[in-house]
């Protein structure tokens, strides 16, 4: 490390590589050579005494291995001179370029022609007698940075108030050059800095500050500039120079303070590495690699330590030399040209007041840079949409009508603006609606993270003292560096691919569809192409001739849906399409032969082809498993067989998770034009949104390292402000997102639905449910406390998941325990368990049951319950005016009122506490009034026919699992208070949904109610017919939709039913939220009512909790692997407390 | 504590406000599950013109589970031990949520009127009551009037 350091100095215009370099700068450098005034030479007193004797054979080829081109004469030359000498090599190879031009003469090599100027201006001397100094070069090294390093450039000076360590014999002179070092070379970064990249320990330690020509420790500088130093002596990529400025002009003692110049230097090494960089290909590898490995271990790398602490550095190195980008190039170059520029951007020297800024700074401890990113609240994921909505420009938007010829269907205002906006994506201006302000095609446009600088003036001590007129080495004005990363460029970056096609994120209902199916009607076809070939008359495309292109379906969009909306997006195609020339076709399941002859070879290809994102993914995983590896995805036919006009994925959050083979399959589709819709592009974490981006191939953040540096690795670093700027300026271009509550120019909201009312109906188990609950919860809470106390609850969260999964099923119906269900995931391993557990269930199932079928109530016996009661009372009279003789309550509520065989009544809740009672202390069961033997199946209720009549019947509340009984009571009420209405009934046990449909076909006759289910099982076509025949409305009986949630939770529009049943809760409360939406969406016109079954006192009680806390902090914020960890064990104790 | 179901408190204001003859019952100003009893000796009994002093205290699980009562005044009775303590079957196996405070001071009143020798929780006294019945009616009012004997204002 040291010996690197104190290279330098000497690569300050090194022309080693000279031989590509067209012309060296050769005088300039010698130029500086000649002016180095003050350096004093020959402080040879305290040479080192031992010599070592090497033979000469070994000398010179040592010598001749580092610099081959040098002559053998000269070698010997060489070798009489220094083979005494301590270091002879290094000192000989220093006399070797320092005397390049003799050697050139008495070598006459043509390759040693070029480098002639060797040493930096500072150190330099024209003569020899600096060997001392010299010894110190490292030689090896040095010939492969010298080879990489072509130039160094002046960016700023800093006054700097260093600290005496060793005392001096005698003053410093003013002007003495002096360089930094490290006291300790190759210090573990994790040693200084902890695992959030604080510092952990004074920096100031690790800098020192040395005379450059004794090689002597002098001092030390303040924290805050070693802080800046340390990680940037590193490489050569910066390079510093120190002149002594001041010291009172008498000899230090320690802790004396001194005031040095400290010159900063950028080196070409630093834009070369750029450059490196840029080359995609190679950039990617290693990055993916950190990549993977990062996203497993919460902890720094040292490597990824040193580049933060190295990016750091050059922030505050960029903020303490005041150095500004450029905000205005145009008036900047304008200024240059005329003469006035004035800007002064280095820091006036003889200013007092920053003299003085930076004396008080010394020794202070730096908490950390401005840069350093105030941590963020989780909530602020709201505060990204909003942002990443600008409704300010979508005010602006003007409104696109499209042509009735074409698309039948009227727009909402906000919807014309879409179509403007989404026409802009795709660069269609000329059918886009215009106010005059249309956006400007910037071709070089710069990447948003890139700052523009200037090269400032060259004030460094060199530039200003010694040769009296500032080097001007370039012509550049200009040059660029990314502070996010530490990259630096010559080169203006610009984003070169301007992708078309976008992000459409308007919330659920507000017609993502519809606003698409208006883009593809208006703009069917690629118009270069067709335009193109009406010159050409036949069609001879390129691509013909290249048969490593896909041929170019231009006049046909693909649009990607998940299976449950197939069916919908024809329909709705069919709805908007206006134009005979237009047709959709459904691919699905093989039914078309040749896509790509269809496509491309006939006279009037479809204009959507709308496919599923399983077909997607399975005809990508065949060609895949035929093709090697990294291979471009190709095939002679299929839908990757061809190069799309336009692609729309519809949900395409589906997306999201970039390791999926869908996801995957999706990336290897090609199109002109890409369109992802979605109204929750962020399903659980920031990363979600990089895959909606690849898919897009939105450069430059389509490619993964860049996506990381910018987004993820911030995001983990808790830099969420800088996550979400540059999140906002990735998609504020490309992401139009309304919400229902925005509100259009006339100040009305966007969409105006009836109102909506959820309410939660909280239940008791029945016995047989709570027996199994009780035992299942007592299991599930013995492995969270054994987990718990061990401290691996994480290790066994699936089985804790089981567990859980368990109690909710119990919640909704003991036989769902064991069923085989497509939406049980992480149980994989539980299911052993369950195994285990499943005979110990049986036998407390079997318990519940034989005291039912002892028990049966038969009919006749019922009859004549019935009969005894009827005796007894007059229902009309008696009914409403009941006392339960264990409550005292008078009367009991009439739907609560339940008899005994005996005919005595009671609370419903009352004898249920009553029989629990009895239970636990194995007494028996008798009536409390009369002392007749009772049971708990053997029990009546009263049933109102009208207003004033009452029928008894059995009471089977507690046979039936609780939310069966209440859900066919609801249904019951509504089929009484209004004929013929929708239901919609969601639950995410599709188990559960076969369950309730038979039940509920028990229940009620086919005259009375008819039931549909649909869920994954379910082939398309069925799909399709069940939810065509479900909409049709029979105001004679009411129809009953079962859902499943993961089938049917997204996009389905089922507005013509106004009531839903919520069987079971989610985790997720926006789940919920998108399930309800199903039916609260645009088309609704009643008002929405939809209950919510949850057990009392159950995990699902629990469950509503967590979701208000997730609702509350932000359930899609916790991307931070250890804050995820950390709150998914609150929840488990949460639902367990 | 608690809270005092319903039913107790109904109980208890009927208690007050529709006392049953020859009985009283209130509650405790610190505990309202805890009550101060008094039963008038009943007509025509060794008791008669005895007033019993009682305590009765419904358990959390009243009305489920039966009242606790016992006499604090001493008394000569088969079914009544020493320590007040008595045998009564709806306190024990016979109690009915049905039941209530009134019924079971009324049962208790009953058994005053009618001891049962039979089912003995007094073994000394039952025996006495069997061997002896008029003797043991002497004692039980000579017991009446030494224990529980009517102060008069």
């Amino acid at each position: 490390m040291e010996t690197e350091q104190e290279e330098k100095p000497r690569y300050f215009k090194d022309e080693f590589d000279s031989s590509l370099e067209p012309k060296p700068d050769f005088s300039q450098a010698l130029g500086n050579q000649s002016s180095f005034l003050f350096s004093s030479h020959g402080d040879k007193d305290n040479e080192a005494e031992e010599i070592i004797d090497q033979p000469k054979d070994i000398f010179i080829a040592e010598l001749r291995r580092i610099i081959p081109e040098m002559s053998m004469a000269f070698a010997e030359e060489l070798y009489e001179k220094f083979y005494e000498s301590e270091d002879n090599i290094s000192n000989a190879i220093a006399y070797y370029f320092e005397h390049l031009d003799e050697a050139q003469i008495s070598q006459s090599s043509p390759t040693a022609t070029s480098p002639a100027v060797t040493q930096s201006s500072m150190l330099s001397s024209p003569l020899p007698p600096s060997l001392k100094r010299k010894k110190d070069y490292g030689y090896r090294e040095s010939k492969r940075l010298k080879n990489t390093l072509r130039w160094k450039r002046f960016i700023g000076s800093l006054q700097v108030t260093a600290m005496a360590t060793r005392p001096t014999v005698r003053p410093l002179k003013y002007g003495s050059g002096l360089k930094l070092s490290k006291t300790v070379s190759n210090l573990s970064p994790s040693k200084l800095y902890d695992p959030s990249g604080k510092r952990k320990t004074v920096m100031a330690n690790y800098v020192r500050i040395f005379d450059l020509q004794t090689d002597r420790e002098i001092g030390k500088v303040s924290e805050d500039i070693a802080q800046i130093i340390y990680p940037l002596l590193d490489n050569d990529e910066l390079d510093f120079e120190i002149t002594l400025i001041f010291c009172n002009n008498k000899r230090l003692s320690i802790g004396d303070s001194f005031i040095l110049q400290l010159d900063c230097f950028l080196t070409s090494l630093m834009f070369d590495k750029m450059n490196l960089q840029s080359n995609s290909s190679s950039f990617e590898t290693p990055l993916r690699a950190s990549w993977d490995n990062s996203s497993r271990s919460i902890l720094e790398t040292d490597e990824e330590l040193k580049n933060r602490s190295r990016k750091l550095a050059l922030l505050s190195l960029f903020d303490k030399l005041k150095v500004k980008p450029v905000l205005n190039e145009g008036e900047l170059l304008e200024k240059i040209a005329n003469g006035s520029d004035n800007t002064e951007e280095v820091i006036d020297l003889e200013d007092d007041e920053s003299f003085e800024q930076l004396m008080s700074q010394d020794y202070q401890e730096d908490d950390g840079t401005q840069h350093q990113e105030d941590a963020m609240n989780l909530n602020q994921l709201k505060t990204f949409y909003s942002a990443a909505q600008s409704s300010e420009s979508l005010k602006d938007l003007p409104e696109t009508e499209p042509s009735k010829d074409i698309f039948k269907l009227d727009l909402r205002r906000y919807q014309k603006q879409g179509l403007t906006w989404m026409l802009r994506r795709e660069h269609e201006y000329a059918k886009a609606a215009s106010n005059g302000d249309d956006p400007q095609v910037d071709g070089s446009m710069m990447n948003p993270l890139w700052k523009q600088f200037r090269w400032p003036k060259d004030m460094s001590w060199t530039a200003q003292k010694i040769t009296g007129n500032p080097i001007e080495l370039h012509d550049d004005i200009f040059f660029y560096a990314n502070l996010h990363t530490g990259e630096f460029s010559e080169e203006k970056p610009v984003l070169k691919t301007i992708m078309k096609g976008g992000i459409l994120s308007d919330e659920m209902g507000l017609g993502k569809t519809i606003s698409t199916l208006a883009l593809i009607l208006s703009c069917p076809y690629d118009s270069e192409v067709v335009d193109k070939k009406l010159f050409k008359g036949e069609e001879d495309d390129i691509r013909e001739t290249q048969p490593h292109l896909k041929p170019y379906a231009s006049k046909t969009t693909l649009i990607v849906v998940p299976m449950s909306l197939l069916n919908q997006w024809n329909t709705e195609f069919n709805k908007a399409n206006n134009s005979s020339d237009m047709r959709s076709e459904i691919y699905y399941g093989g039914n078309v032969s040749s896509l790509k002859k269809l496509l491309t070879k006939t006279h009037n290809p479809p204009t959507v082809v709308i496919t599923t994102y399983g077909i997607v993914q399975s005809e990508w995983s065949k060609i895949f498993k035929k093709q090697n590896i990294g291979a471009e995805i190709q095939s002679s036919s299929g839908l990757f067989s061809v190069d799309f006009y336009r692609i729309v994925i519809d949900e395409g959050h589906t997306i999201r998770n970039r390791t999926t083979l869908t996801s995957k399959a999706i990336m290897d589709l090609t199109s002109k034009c890409k369109w992802v819709l979605t109204g929750t592009p962020i399903i659980n974490r920031l990363d979600d949104l990089y895959s909606l981006v690849r898919f897009l191939k939105l450069e430059p953040w389509s490619q993964i390292g860049y996506w990381k540096m910018f987004v993820s690795t911030p995001f983990e670093n808790k830099n969420f402000k800088q996550a979400f700027d540059v999140v906002n300026a990735i998609l504020e271009p490309v992401l139009l997102r309304r919400t229902k509550q925005m509100k259009d120019i006339d100040g009305k909201p966007l969409v105006e639905l009836p109102p909506k009312e959820v309410i939660v109906e909280r239940l008791k188990l029945s016995k047989a449910q709570n027996a199994v609950y009780k035992y299942l919860l007592d299991r599930a809470e013995q492995s969270v406390i054994l987990g718990l106390a061990r401290g691996d609850l994480l290790k066994q969260y699936s089985t804790i998941l089981v567990h859980i999964l368990r109690l909710r099923q119990v919640c909704c119906d003991v036989k769902l325990i064991g069923a085989q269900d497509e939406n049980d995931e992480d149980i994989s391993q539980g299911n052993q368990q369950l195994i285990k557990d499943s005979s110990e269930l049986d036998k407390i199932l079997k318990n519940t049951d034989t005291d039912v079928s002892n028990n049966a109530f038969s009919k006749e016996d019922i009859d004549n319950a019935i009969d005894r009661i009827m005796k007894k009372y007059n229902p009309q009279i008696d009914f409403p005016a009941l006392e339960c003789s264990i409550c005292t309550t008078d009367p009991i509520p009439l739907d609560k009122i339940v008899f005994t065989e005996c005919g005595h009544p009671f609370c419903e809740s009352c004898i249920e506490e009553y029989f629990e009672f009895q239970a636990g202390k194995n007494l028996e069961l008798k009536c409390p009034n009369c002392r007749e033997q009772i049971n708990s199946n053997r029990l009546l209720t009263v049933e109102k026919i009208e207003a004033e009549t009452f029928k008894l019947k059995h009471y089977e509340n507690n046979l039936k699992p609780a939310k069966l009984s209440a859900l066919l009571k609801h249904l019951q009420l509504l089929q009484d208070s209004s004929a013929g209405e929708q239901v919609v009934i969601f639950s995410q046990f599709s188990s559960y949904l076969d369950i309730l449909e038979d039940e509920l076909k028990e229940a009620f006759p086919t005259d009375v109610a008819k039931i549909y289910k649909f869920d994954g099982r379910l082939s398309l076509k069925e799909r399709s017919t069940v939810l065509q025949d479900f909409q049709i409305k029979d105001l004679s009986r009411q129809k009953i939709l079962l859902l499943s949630l993961k089938a049917g939770g997204v996009g389905l529009n089922l507005t013509c039913a106004s009531h839903a049943y919520m069987m079971d809760p989610w985790w997720s409360p926006s789940m919920e939220d998108q399930a309800i939406d199903r039916i609260h969406r645009i088309g609704q016109t009643n008002n929405v009512k939809v209950v919510r079954f949850i057990i009392e006192n159950s995990i699902e009680e629990k469950m509503l909790r967590i979701q208000e806390r997730k609702r509350t902090i932000g359930e899609a914020m916790d991307a931070d692997e250890d804050e995820r960890r950390k709150r998914r064990i609150e929840e488990i104790k949460m639902l367990f407390e | 504590m608690a809270s005092l179901p319903k039913r107790i408190i109904k109980e208890t204001e009927r208690l007050i406000s529709d006392p049953v003859p020859g009985i009283t019952a209130e509650p405790h100003e610190d505990n309202l599950r805890y009550f101060n009893v008094t039963v008038e000796g009943p007509a025509g009994s060794p008791y008669e013109n005895g007033i019993f002093q009682l305590e009765l205290y419904l358990p959390d699980d009243y009305p489920m589970e039966a009242p606790k009562v016992r006499f604090l005044t001493k008394i000569y009775h088969p079914n009544i031990d020493r320590l007040g303590r008595i045998c009564l079957d709806v306190l024990k196996t016979n109690w009915s949520p049905a039941l209530q405070i009134r019924t079971v001071l009324l049962s208790v009143q009953a058994l005053l009127a009618s001891p049962n020798p039979n089912d003995p929780l007094a073994n000394d006294v039952a025996e006495e009551w069997i061997q002896n019945e008029a003797g043991a009616k002497a004692t039980a009012r000579e017991w009446t009037q030494k224990y529980a004997k009517k102060v008069e204002n």
